[in-house]
């Protein structure tokens, strides 16, 4: 099959990096504004406890009732200024992350448009429903978690810097302190969540049982088999809480070590600063302040790791971000013939639609039929030709203007029924009664503005299809390619159908592909396909007498 | 192409969801089925909590030793003491924290099961009109937002609210008055957590529904690719999409209004308690009434006080979504289980002017009675809405007529309990169902005693080769064996063959198999269902022919009845329409 070069990609390839950083790049002025205010929330957090040892010291031991009200004045202020820094940081940082949000699925949605009908088969629908939810959300918090990250540091390099002042062994323990409990706690935890993999995955296991259990419970009920799955569900919820306590042994160690960490540290504190403040190397307030940097920044520290953590979440988020932006468009955009074509012929079954008229497409096999539709009506990259020229050479929005598939497949978006339809008002009931589908527009209120849901879930199989069908008379194709277009209809309404869409659509050029008495009848020329290939052409009456297509077009005995 | 109609009937008849005492009560019955568990949790919790805060108390005996003049050796001693202290802490901590996470793994286990076993008992009628999806949420992600609360954040925060607890016991016990002044910034404190939880709470949950709205609109853009292609619907999609874009943002701004208002009420709380705590103790120093070592101790068991609580508030979310959970899981269990006690005599079913509607909504039946004859083979036909499908459901005794009757051996057929109707009336939609399991598991359900040999002859009779030569171990399910439409209908066929009840209902069984081999599947199905009732229900005319009675529905009533010859010398409605089925 002869294929054209694709239009070449944009010079530079989307990484995942420059996914982030493209995000965090319009945020410049807000994540320096928000640098700032965390340093400042670190800074003024920090002076507080280091303050609590000019308290202790210059107000309780030298019982100076001024000095005491005015380092606790001073205290005061930072308690008051600090939350009010930090929320500011807060707020910058996580301003950008609801932006960044709002960025990627607007930029998800834009790309679907780009890509077309290429997403089909190549993107899943579980993947297009994380992508805009989990994956949006992952990758736009790796800004707001730089921000974290950023605030602990700060934390972090003031306190041990203060401690440090107060003496340099407490300095060394508490940044020994906290590099320690960072690497030995952080590591752990990994090691529990891989560990805890297997058991996540028998949790989606039961999850999924329990699903089946709902899903079939027709069934269960109505031909037996509930005691059956009510025994096994019992059984894998038991093996699961057998599992659970296996994980309990492990991960009560990991997280008691954890919360013990921090404590051992100032547990160690305090004796190295009883014994210098014993010896007169420090004071009694010094040895508070130091007590007070342990117990509240070596619990901070255990944070680092975390926010790694949910880095390479953000990573990995951003990568299938950026493989679906790769995704490109599977038919070939580069013809520029306009105006309409005439006779459609697909080489490859040997279909041909002349035009005018109905023609009805009989066969055993309905796939290789919309195969060759699929064909006829752009959808696939083939030789297909309209009228002199081949398919291909006409401009694809002049093929989609002109040509519709109609299947099963098509979609039916959530919306009302006018929006649905897209035609004024009494084209709209002209195309519902051709369709024979009063019964949709009077099951959503008799109006035109009642509501669709999602993929037309509040209508039965038979109203969507009929629903679909009236889509397509109204939009006017000039041709129309209608693929079992009545399969979930009865027989009766289906007769009326066939001839209201011949009435309708005469003029212009219809296929239909249907084993149906009803379309038959009603037939300017029949088509009769074997595995795929035309092997009769010709009017019902004549192919009539072929036993063959009698078996397969009639509901007559022979 | 595959014929399906799906039955969704859209009424209120939403499953309930429990209310805040129920939901109380319910939580409560967890932890009282493991009393003894939950004991001996929150000893150990306490304990470890108590050794933690002999840490800083220990600090003011140091600080008051200094002050006497103390040697290394007393001071020593004493941090030995605190280092043991960590120890015995350390190893509590662990042993709690094993207690507790058991304790959650088997209240989550209690929790699932019931509700699994809950839902097997349920009225069908109910869950069908309720839609299956919102019980499919909450056997499902309810459950396990439920169970992860109980397995990992309840075991967190219960450590962390006992720490909070002991640290204030402690303050007490330093200085009862000093401990007053601690609890002066709780009441706020509560006050701003309470009103956080009423606002945020509603925030979250539209935020969670803006991003899953993005999520539908995408992946309905997606599946609907060729849609938008063959509509142009390009910019409309794109709209609709920037559109769930800007719904995500201002939500987001809305949660993020909320969190600052909280967290700055929070950290000013927690540090104003410190404030005040330290400027209470400088003034007592002065006055004599306590030492230095216990305004220290005062002052860095204050300090240690604002971790647990800040872990508590964050986790405070948690523990409302899990209350939502819940809430809607324990309306399954409001859901009342009907008595069907009743016992037939003979397999006689019929319906005597029966009127029957879903919901509040209008008849779909008016006063209709059926018949079919023990052994006939009768054949419902009409248009779509006729009420074909409902005839079905009352025959199968899956809803109850609004008036008159359906009764089988003489007793009402939604009397009847659901395993001795099993064994008399079995009714196969066009809705086959396969469940994620083996080939074997699939139909032994239908026959707990049937042997490999029986259900590969099942199989035969309805012409699945495929399945016979996949073989019976073969799993099936999405991940697995995928099955068209027609292999799906199959199964659910080889099962009625299995189940071998003297009643057989078919709704549209066979509409989805392919026109070349419908024919066969059918065939072999009468062969195989010889001897039995059978009332099938069909929208296309192939099974009428060779029916022994035909009824016609139209609007809800029977509008003729008679054999294929009989109907077609009346000239009647089905006449007209075999004819043009026929092709004239």
């Amino acid at each position: 099959m002869p294929s054209r070069p694709r239009p070449p990609t944009p010079e530079r390839a989307l990484t995942p990096l420059r996914l982030l950083t493209g995000l965090a790049r319009p945020h410049k002025g807000r994540i320096a504004i928000g640098v700032v205010f965390y340093t400042l929330a670190g800074a003024s957090s920090m002076s507080q406890l280091w303050m609590i040892g000019r308290i202790v010291d210059e107000g309780f031991i030298a019982r100076d009732g001024a000095a005491l009200t005015s380092w606790l004045s001073l205290t005061a202020a930072a308690v008051v200024a600090q939350p009010v820094f930090w929320a500011m940081g807060y707020r910058q940082f996580t301003r950008a992350e609801a932006a960044n949000q709002r960025a990627i699925v607007r930029r998800l949605t834009d790309h679907l448009n780009a890509a077309g009908t290429g997403v089909r088969g190549r993107v899943s629908a579980g993947e297009l429903v994380n992508l805009p939810s989990e994956d949006t959300r992952r990758a736009a918090r790796s800004i707001a978690d730089f921000g974290f990250f950023f605030n602990n540091f700060a934390m972090f390099a003031f306190g041990s810097a203060l401690v440090w002042t107060i003496h340099p062994l407490l300095g060394v323990v508490i940044i020994a302190g906290s590099l320690l409990t960072a690497l030995v706690t952080g590591p752990l935890l990994t090691r529990l969540q891989r560990r805890q993999s297997d058991y996540r995955e028998m949790i989606g296991d039961l999850t999924a049982h329990a699903a089946d259990i709902v899903g079939g419970l027709r069934v269960l009920r109505g031909v037996g088999g509930d005691l059956l799955f009510a025994a096994r569900y019992r059984e894998r919820s038991s093996a699961l809480q057998r599992k659970g306590y296996r994980v309990a042994n492990s991960s009560s160690w990991i997280h008691a070590m954890r919360h013990s960490m921090p404590i051992v540290f100032v547990a160690a504190i305090t004796w190295v600063g009883a014994l210098l403040a014993a010896g007169g190397a420090i004071t009694i307030g010094g040895l508070a302040s130091a007590f007070s940097f342990a117990t509240i920044f070596i619990a901070v520290s255990g944070n680092f790791i975390g926010l790694a953590n949910f880095l390479v979440a953000a990573w990995v988020a951003a990568r299938r971000i950026t493989a679906f932006l790769s995704v490109g468009a599977d038919v070939d955009d580069s013809g520029t013939v306009r105006g309409v074509g005439g006779e459609l012929r697909d080489p490859d079954s040997g279909l041909t639609v002349p035009v005018g008229g109905l023609t009805v497409v009989v066969t055993a096999e309905t796939a290789p039929a919309l195969e060759a539709c699929e064909r006829l009506a752009r959808y696939r990259d083939a030789e297909a030709v309209w009228g002199a020229k081949p398919l291909e050479e006409y401009a694809l929005e002049e093929v989609r203007g002109r040509i519709m598939l109609l299947t099963d497949e098509d979609h039916l978006f959530a919306g009302t029924l006018a929006a649905t339809l897209r035609v004024d008002r009494e084209a709209a009931l002209t195309a519902i009664e051709t369709a024979c589908a009063a019964d949709v527009y009077t099951g959503l209120g008799a109006s035109l503005d009642g509501r669709l849901a999602e993929g037309g879930r509040n209508l039965s199989g038979g109203q969507r299809q009929r629903l679909r069908l009236a889509r397509a008379i109204a939009a006017e194709p000039e041709i129309l390619l209608a693929v079992e277009p009545t399969s979930a209809v009865d027989a009766h309404t289906e007769s009326l159908v066939a001839e209201r869409v011949a009435a309708a659509r005469a003029g212009r050029t219809t296929l239909v592909v249907a084993v149906s008495p009803m379309w038959l009848a009603r037939a300017d020329r029949v088509v009769w396909m074997v595995e795929g290939k035309v092997h009769t052409v010709g009017a019902h009456a004549e192919l009539l007498a072929d036993p063959a297509y009698r078996r397969l077009a009639s509901h007559r005995t022979d | 192409m595959s014929k399906t109609k799906t039955v969704e009937v859209e009424t209120e008849a939403r499953l309930p969801i429990a209310g805040p005492a129920e939901v109380r009560r319910a939580f409560g019955r967890l932890l009282a089925a493991d009393r003894a568990r939950a004991v001996q949790v929150l000893v150990l919790y306490t304990l470890a909590a108590a050794c933690s805060v002999a840490v800083p108390i220990l600090l003011g005996r140091v600080v008051d030793g200094i002050g006497a003049g103390w040697g290394v050796g007393q001071i020593n001693l004493v941090c030995g003491l605190i280092v043991a202290c960590v120890a015995v802490q350390f190893v509590l901590s662990r042993l709690g924290r094993r207690a507790g996470y058991r304790f959650g793994e088997r209240a989550a286990a209690r929790l699932r099961e019931g509700v699994v076993a809950k839902v097997l008992g349920l009225p069908l009628h109910r869950v069908e009109q309720a839609g299956r999806g919102d019980l499919g949420t909450r056997t499902a992600s309810d459950v396990n937002t439920v169970a992860d609360l109980l397995r990992d954040s309840g075991p967190l925060v219960a450590t962390a609210l006992i720490e909070v607890l002991v640290l204030y016991a402690a303050t007490f016990l330093v200085d009862p008055l000093l401990g007053l002044c601690a609890l002066i910034t709780v009441p706020p404190l509560l006050l701003a957590a309470r009103r956080y939880l009423r606002r945020a709470s509603g925030a979250f949950v539209a935020q969670r529904a803006a991003m899953s709205e993005a999520a539908e609109t995408l992946s309905a853009s997606g599946a609907g690719a060729r849609t938008v292609a063959a509509l142009r619907l390009q910019e409309e999609r794109r709209e609709a999409g920037h559109r769930r874009a800007e719904t995500m943002y201002q939500r987001f701004m809305r949660v993020l209004r909320l969190q600052v208002e909280f967290f700055l009420l929070l950290l000013w709380f927690n540090r104003m308690q410190l404030v005040i705590v330290t400027a209470a103790a400088g003034m007592w120093y002065f006055e004599g009434a306590l030492s230095l070592g216990t305004a220290v101790a005062a002052i860095t068991v204050t300090v240690r006080i604002a971790n647990p609580t800040n872990a508590v508030m964050v986790q405070l979310n948690e523990f409302q979504q899990g209350a939502a959970a819940l809430a809607r899981i324990e309306g399954v269990n409001l859901i009342e289980a009907e008595p069907r006690t009743a016992v037939p005599e003979g397999n006689d079913l019929r319906l005597d002017a029966v009127t029957f509607g879903y919901g509040d909504g209008p008849n779909v039946l008016h006063g209709l009675s059926l018949h079919p004859r023990e052994g006939e083979r009768l054949v419902v036909v009409g248009p779509s809405g006729a009420g074909k499908s409902t005839i079905a459901r009352l025959l199968a005794g899956i809803d109850r007529p609004r008036s008159g009757t359906a009764t089988l051996g003489g007793v009402p057929v939604y009397d009847i309990a659901v395993e001795e109707l099993r064994r008399r009336v079995v009714l196969v939609t066009q809705e086959h169902y396969v469940f994620t399991a083996t080939l074997r598991e699939n139909l032994i359900l239908a026959g707990p005693d049937a042997d490999d040999a029986r259900l590969a002859e099942a199989l035969r009779r309805v012409d699945a080769g495929w399945a016979l030569a996949a073989g019976l171990d073969t799993m099936l399910g999405d991940e697995h064996r995928k099955l068209s439409t027609a292999e799906a209908q199959q199964i659910a066929l080889a099962r009625v063959v299995i189940a071998d009840p003297p009643i057989v209902v078919l709704d549209e069984a066979t509409a989805g198999i392919d026109p070349a081999s419908a024919g066969n599947v059918e065939a072999a199905l009468a062969a195989a269902l010889a001897g039995r009732t059978v009332i099938a229900i069909a929208h296309q005319l192939q099974a009428a022919r060779s029916a022994d009675r035909i009824a016609v529905v139209d609007g809800g009533r029977i509008a003729e009845e008679g054999s294929h010859a009989e109907l077609l010398a009346a000239g009647g409605a089905y006449a007209a329409l075999w004819r043009a089925w026929e092709g004239d």
